[in-house]
C-alpha cells in the first residue's frame, strides 16, 4: 500500500533531519570551543533553521491547495488555517528579531558567562523533542492514535525538561538543585551567578530566556489540549489541530536554534 | 433589577453609581493614608469612574457582554494585585515598603494586577469561549446568530458589519475623549503664563498631580489615546468594508475578529487609568530614562499600548488571509477594489511592526520592575536602542494609519468624478511601496538623538524615497479629477478636504527629513503642524468620508447633507488656520509639549487664534456626532445604490443582510470603468461562490 510506504519513508525522514541536526549543533559547539567564528555559526544556524523549517514544520503545505472543495469545507478551512498560522509565527518572529537586535547592540560580539556543558544539554533535549514531536505528528496523519499520544508525551516530558533547565537551573529558580545540577554540568568555582540586575549581559540574557520559555510554556499547553482531544479521539480525521500545535514546538525550536549560539557561543565571554 | 434596559437608565445609574463610588474610594483611601484624601484624589476619582461606566452599561445592557467584561476587568485587577501584595507580604515586606503608599497598591502589584485585568475582561466578555471549548474538545457551531436591533453591538458578535461598526464606534468615542483632552491644554496655552493648570498644588490638584504634572499627562495622552483611536478606526473601516468588497460572507477568523476587537476595550481602560495614577510626563513616546523614572501611570500606558497592539496584530492578520482566500471568483489581484491593496499593505505593517514597540514599552516595564538594565547606561545599557525599537514601529505606524484613508481617497474619486481611476496598476503598487520604504525610514526621527552620525545620510535618502509612491498617487488623484463630472456631496468633500490637507502635510515632510533643517525643526510646533497636516489629510478626512459614504450600507439611511457640509466647511478652515499656525511659529522657536512659553516670544495672539479653531474643529465634530445620532432613526431613507457606484457592495439592498450576498458573485471587469458603455464590473451568479 502506497499509504504504508509514505509513512515509513517520512518517519526515516525524520531520523535523518535529526542526525543532520544533531551533527550540526555539534559542530557549531566545537567551533565556538575553537576557533569561533561567527559567520560560520550564524550560516550553521541557518542551515539547521532552514532544516526544521522545511522538513519539520513542512512550510510547503501552505502551498498545497488541491483537492479543496467549497469555501465551507474543512479542507478548504485547514489551508486558511495555515496561512493565519504562518502569518502569526512571521509575527511573533519579529519580537525575538527584537530581542536579538538588542542583544547585538548592548553585548555585541560577546556573551554572558554561562555553564557550556549545560546549554549544549538543554539544546539537545529540545532538538530531541522536536524530533518527537515530528514522528507524533506523522503517525497521527497516518492514523495511529496511540502512537502519536506516546510520541507527544516523551514530547511534553523533554519539553518540561527544557523549561526546568532554563527557569530552575540556569536561572537558579531553585538554588540548591541549580548548584547540584550546575555542579553535575562541571561548573567552574568561582562563577557569580547572573541576575536580571546585574547589567547588560543578565538583561539580555534573562528577557531572551524569559520570552522563549514563556514560549515553551505556551507550546506546552497546547501539546497537552491537543493530547487530551486526541484520546477521544477528535483528531482522528480531522488532524489540524496537532499539525498546528506540532509546527508552533518547532517554531519555539527554530528560534532556539538562534539564540543558543547568540547566548552561548559567539564571541568572547561578557565582562 | 431594571426591567427595560434603556439609555435613560444608563444614566441614571451612571450618576447614582459614580457618586456612590466617589464616597466608598474616598473612605478606602483615608482608611490607608490615615489623612483627608483632596477632593479630586486619584482613589475616589478612580473608583468614581469604574463604578460609573460599569453602571452605565449595567443600565443600557444589563449584566453581560460588555458591562459584565468591565466589572471583571475591576475584580481581576484587585485580585491581581492583592496576589502579589500577598507574595511580597510573605517575603517579609512591611508598611510603606509592602504598598508604596502613594497609589495604594506598590507598582508591581498594579502591574500584574492590570494584565490579570485584561484576561478577566475577555473572559468576562465572553469572547474566549468558544476557544475554551475547543480545547475542551467541544465543537461550536460555524456561525453565532445575533438577535435583530441595538443590543448585539455591546456584547460578543462575530459578524464583521457588527465588529465593524463596534470598532468605529469606540474609535469616535476614543478620538471625543482624546480631542477634549486636547482643547484642556489648548485652553492653558492660549495665553503664556500658566492659567488654570497652576503649578500651586493648593490652587490646582486633580489625581494628585499639579498643573503643569496634569499638562503632561494630557498632553502625552492626548498622542495615545488619538493613535489608539486611529488604529481601531482604520480597523473599523477595514473590518466593514473589506469582506464586502471581496465578496466573502465573513473575515477569515471571525472568533480571532471578534477578540481583535474586545481587546482593545481593556486596553482603553487602562490608557485612561494612566492618568488616575499618577499619570506620565514622557509624552506619548515614553522614552527612557524619563519613563523608567515617571510615576506608576507610565506602566498603566505601557500595558494598555501593548494590549492594544495585539489588537492591532491580529486584525492585520485577518485581513491578510481573508484577502487571500475569500476573494470572489475572478477576482485577481489586478481586478481588486484599491481599498483592499490599501489594506494589504497595511497590514503587512501592522502585523510585523507592531511587535517592536509591544517589545520596547515591555523591556521598559521590566526596567522598572526587576532593575534589567536595558537602557540604564549605568548599568551597561543604551537609551538611544529603544528608540531604534520604538521607532521601527512607530514609524511605519504612520503608514498604518495614513494608507487606508489614502485607499478611501481612491475608491471613493471614481465613483464621484464618474472616471476611470487613474492609474489603477500605479496605485495599488504605491500602497505596497509606501508599506516597503516605510520600514527603512524609522532613525529620522533620530537625527538629534545622538545616534551615529554616519547613519543619518542613508535615513535622510530613504525618507525623502517615501514622496515617490506619495506622489504617484497625488498624480493619480489630480488626473483622474482632470475632466471629471465632479459632483460634491459630503463625502466628496471630505474627500476632496483629504488631498489638499495630505498636500500640505506631504510638502512639509521633507525639510523636517533633510538633516541640516531637522536640527532646527526638531521638536518645534513646525513638526506638530506637519504630522496633524499628514494624519488628518491621511486617516481624519478620509474617515470621516467613509462614515458619510458608507452609513447607508450599515443603516439603509443617510446622514443629513446640510449638516454634513456645515460640518466640513465649519472643519476645514479651522484645521488648515490652526495647523499653518502651528507651523508658523513653530519656525520661529515654538517648542512643543511644553505647558507655557515667554511671552517676549510674541506668540500670544497667534496662540489664541490655535486655540479658538481648536475649539472650531471641535463644534463641527459635534455637529458630526449629533447627525449621526439623529440620522439612524430619523434620517432619509437610501437602500438602494445611492451614490451610483460600482462596487459590489452597493448592488444589494441597504442594510446589508447578515451574511452578506445572498447570491455570490463574479468579477468580469475592471472596477473603476466609470462612464465606460457597457462595462461590468460583477455579476451575480448561484454558482459563482462555490468552488476555488
Amino acid at each position: 500500500m502506497t499509504h504504508k510506504e509514505e509513512k515509513s519513508s517520512m518517519l526515516g525522514q525524520g531520523v535523518f533531519i535529526f542526525i543532520y541536526l544533531a551533527i550540526l549543533t555539534l559542530l557549531e559547539f566545537g567551533i565556538a570551543i575553537t576557533f569561533n567564528s561567527v559567520v560560520l555559526l550564524v550560516a550553521i544556524a541557518l542551515v539547521k533553521a532552514v532544516l526544521v523549517v522545511y522538513y519539520y514544520m513542512h512550510i510547503y503545505e501552505l502551498n498545497a491547495n488541491e483537492h479543496e472543495g467549497d469555501e465551507d469545507s474543512y479542507e478548504y478551512k485547514t489551508g486558511t488555517n495555515r496561512i493565519g498560522l504562518w502569518l502569526f509565527l512571521v509575527s511573533d518572529l519579529f519580537v525575538f528579531g527584537g530581542l536579538m537586535v538588542m542583544r547585538i547592540n548592548l553585548l555585541g560580539l560577546s556573551h554572558p558567562d554561562l555553564n557550556q556543558n549545560l546549554g549544549l544539554f538543554v539544546t539537545g533535549v529540545l532538538l530531541v523533542s522536536s524530533f518527537f514531536m515530528n514522528r507524533g505528528e506523522i503517525l497521527m496523519k497516518n492514523g495511529d492514535r496511540q502512537g502519536f499520544i506516546t510520541n507527544t508525551m516523551i514530547t511534553l516530558v523533554l519539553g518540561l525538561f527544557f523549561f526546568l533547565g532554563v527557569v530552575a537551573i540556569e536561572w537558579r529558580g531553585l538554588p540548591d538543585v541549580a548548584e547540584f545540577v550546575l555542579h553535575l554540568f562541571g561548573e567552574r568555582e568561582g562563577v557569580i551567578p547572573l541576575t536580571p540586575s546585574s547589567g547588560a549581559a543578565g538583561a539580555a540574557f534573562f528577557m531572551m530566556t524569559g520570552m522563549h520559555a514563556f514560549h515553551v510554556m505556551t507550546g506546552l499547553i497546547f501539546l497537552v489540549i491537543v493530547m487530551n482531544n486526541a484520546k477521544k479521539g477528535l483528531y482522528d480525521e480531522k488532524h489540524y489541530p496537532v499539525e498546528a500545535a506540532a509546527v508552533y514546538w518547532h517554531f519555539v525550536d527554530v528560534v532556539w536554534i538562534f539564540f543558543y549560539p547568540a547566548l552561548y557561543l559567539i564571541g568572547s565571554i561578557a565582562k | 433589577m431594571i426591567k427595560k434596559n434603556t439609555f435613560g437608565s444608563g444614566l441614571l445609574l451612571l450618576l447614582i453609581a459614580g457618586v456612590v463610588g466617589y464616597f466608598i474610594g474616598f473612605g478606602i483611601d483615608m482608611l490607608v493614608s490615615g489623612e483627608t484624601p483632596k477632593l479630586a484624589g486619584s482613589v475616589p476619582a478612580a473608583f468614581a469612574l469604574l463604578f460609573a461606566v460599569s453602571a452605565f452599561f449595567f443600565g443600557v445592557y444589563g449584566y453581560r457582554g460588555i458591562t459584565r467584561g468591565l466589572v471583571w476587568q475591576v475584580e481581576g485587577t484587585i485580585l491581581g494585585a492583592l496576589f502579589v501584595t500577598g507574595i511580597r507580604a510573605l517575603m517579609g515586606m512591611k508598611g510603606n515598603e509592602l504598598f508604596e503608599a502613594k497609589f495604594f497598591f506598590s507598582e508591581p502589584a498594579w502591574v500584574f494586577g492590570a494584565l490579570v485585568g485584561v484576561i478577566s475582561f475577555l473572559a468576562g466578555v465572553g469572547v474566549i469561549d468558544d476557544w475554551m471549548k475547543w480545547a475542551r474538545g467541544i465543537d461550536t457551531p460555524e456561525h453565532h446568530e445575533d438577535k435583530p436591533g441595538w443590543e448585539k453591538y455591546f456584547g460578543v458578535s462575530l459578524d464583521h458589519k457588527v465588529i465593524g461598526i463596534q470598532y468605529t464606534v469606540t474609535a469616535l468615542f476614543l478620538i471625543s475623549v482624546g480631542g477634549l483632552f486636547a482643547l484642556i491644554f489648548r485652553t492653558e496655552l492660549a495665553q503664556s503664563g500658566l492659567q488654570f493648570l497652576s503649578a500651586d498644588p493648593e490652587k490646582f490638584s486633580v489625581f494628585n498631580q499639579s498643573g503643569p504634572q496634569m499638562y503632561n499627562t494630557l498632553m502625552s495622552l492626548h498622542g495615545m489615546l488619538m493613535i489608539i483611536s486611529i488604529l481601531l478606526g482604520v480597523s473599523g473601516i477595514i473590518n466593514y468594508v473589506i469582506p464586502l468588497l471581496v465578496g466573502a460572507h465573513d473575515m477569515a477568523f471571525p472568533r480571532m475578529n471578534a477578540f481583535a476587537f474586545w481587546v482593545a476595550v481593556p486596553a482603553a481602560v487602562l490608557l485612561l487609568m494612566s492618568m488616575v495614577l499618577g499619570g506620565f510626563d514622557t509624552g506619548w513616546t515614553g522614552y527612557p530614562p524619563l519613563s523608567s523614572r515617571a510615576p506608576v501611570g507610565v506602566q498603566m500606558f505601557f500595558l494598555g499600548v501593548f494590549t492594544a497592539g495585539w489588537s492591532s496584530i491580529l486584525g492585520a492578520l485577518n485581513v491578510i488571509a481573508t484577502v487571500i482566500r475569500m476573494r470572489a471568483k475572478g477576482m485577481t489581484a489586478m481586478r481588486m477594489p484599491i481599498f483592499v491593496w490599501a489594506g494589504i499593505a497595511t497590514s503587512i505593517i501592522a502585523l510585523t511592526a507592531t511587535q517592536l514597540i509591544g517589545l520596547s514599552f515591555q523591556l521598559v516595564m521590566f526596567q522598572r520592575l526587576f532593575g534589567m538594565g536595558f537602557f540604564d547606561p549605568a548599568k551597561g545599557g543604551n537609551p538611544v536602542l529603544f528608540q531604534h525599537l520604538f521607532w521601527f514601529y512607530s514609524h511605519p505606524a504612520v503608514y498604518v494609519f495614513v494608507l487606508p484613508g489614502l485607499g478611501v481617497i481612491s475608491e471613493l474619486l471614481p465613483v464621484f468624478v464618474r472616471k476611470p481611476l487613474f492609474g489603477y496598476r500605479w496605485i495599488a503598487m504605491s500602497s505596497l511601496g509606501i508599506a516597503l520604504v516605510g520600514f527603512v525610514v524609522w532613525a529620522h526621527h533620530m537625527f538629534t538623538s545622538g545616534m551615529n552620525e554616519y547613519l543619518r545620510v542613508p535615513f535622510m535618502y530613504s525618507t525623502m524615497l517615501v514622496a515617490v509612491p506619495t506622489g504617484v498617487k497625488f498624480f493619480s488623484w489630480v488626473a483622474t479629477l482632470w475632466g471629471g463630472k465632479i459632483s460634491t456631496p459630503t463625502p466628496m468633500l471630505f474627500v476632496l478636504g483629504a488631498i489638499v490637507v495630505f498636500l500640505l502635510g506631504g510638502v512639509t515632510g521633507p525639510p523636517n527629513a533633510m538633516v541640516a533643517l531637522d536640527l532646527h525643526l526638531h521638536d518645534t510646533y513646525w513638526v506638530v503642524g506637519h504630522f496633524h497636516d499628514t494624519i488628518f489629510g491621511g486617516f481624519v478626512f478620509p474617515f470621516f468620508a467613509a462614515i458619510y459614504y458608507w452609513f447607508p450600507k450599515a443603516t439603509g439611511r443617510r446622514m443629513n447633507e446640510f449638516w454634513g457640509k456645515v460640518h466640513f466647511w465649519l472643519m476645514t478652515p479651522s484645521f488648515l488656520m490652526l495647523t499653518f499656525g502651528m507651523m508658523f511659529i513653530g519656525l520661529r522657536g515654538m517648542r512643543r509639549r511644553i505647558a507655557d512659553y515667554d511671552p517676549a516670544l510674541g506668540f500670544d495672539s497667534t496662540h489664541l487664534i490655535l486655540t479658538i479653531c481648536a475649539f472650531g474643529i471641535a463644534l463641527s465634530v459635534l455637529i458630526f456626532f449629533i447627525n449621526i445620532i439623529y440620522s439612524i432613526k430619523n434620517g432619509e431613507k437610501a437602500e438602494g445604490n445611492l451614490w451610483d457606484s460600482r462596487s459590489p457592495e452597493w448592488q444589494v439592498r441597504s442594510p446589508m443582510p447578515a451574511h452578506n450576498y445572498e447570491v455570490p458573485f463574479e468579477v468580469v471587469g475592471e472596477p473603476y470603468d466609470y462612464g465606460l458603455a457597457g462595462s461590468k464590473y460583477i455579476e451575480f451568479s448561484a454558482s459563482a461562490g462555490k468552488k476555488h
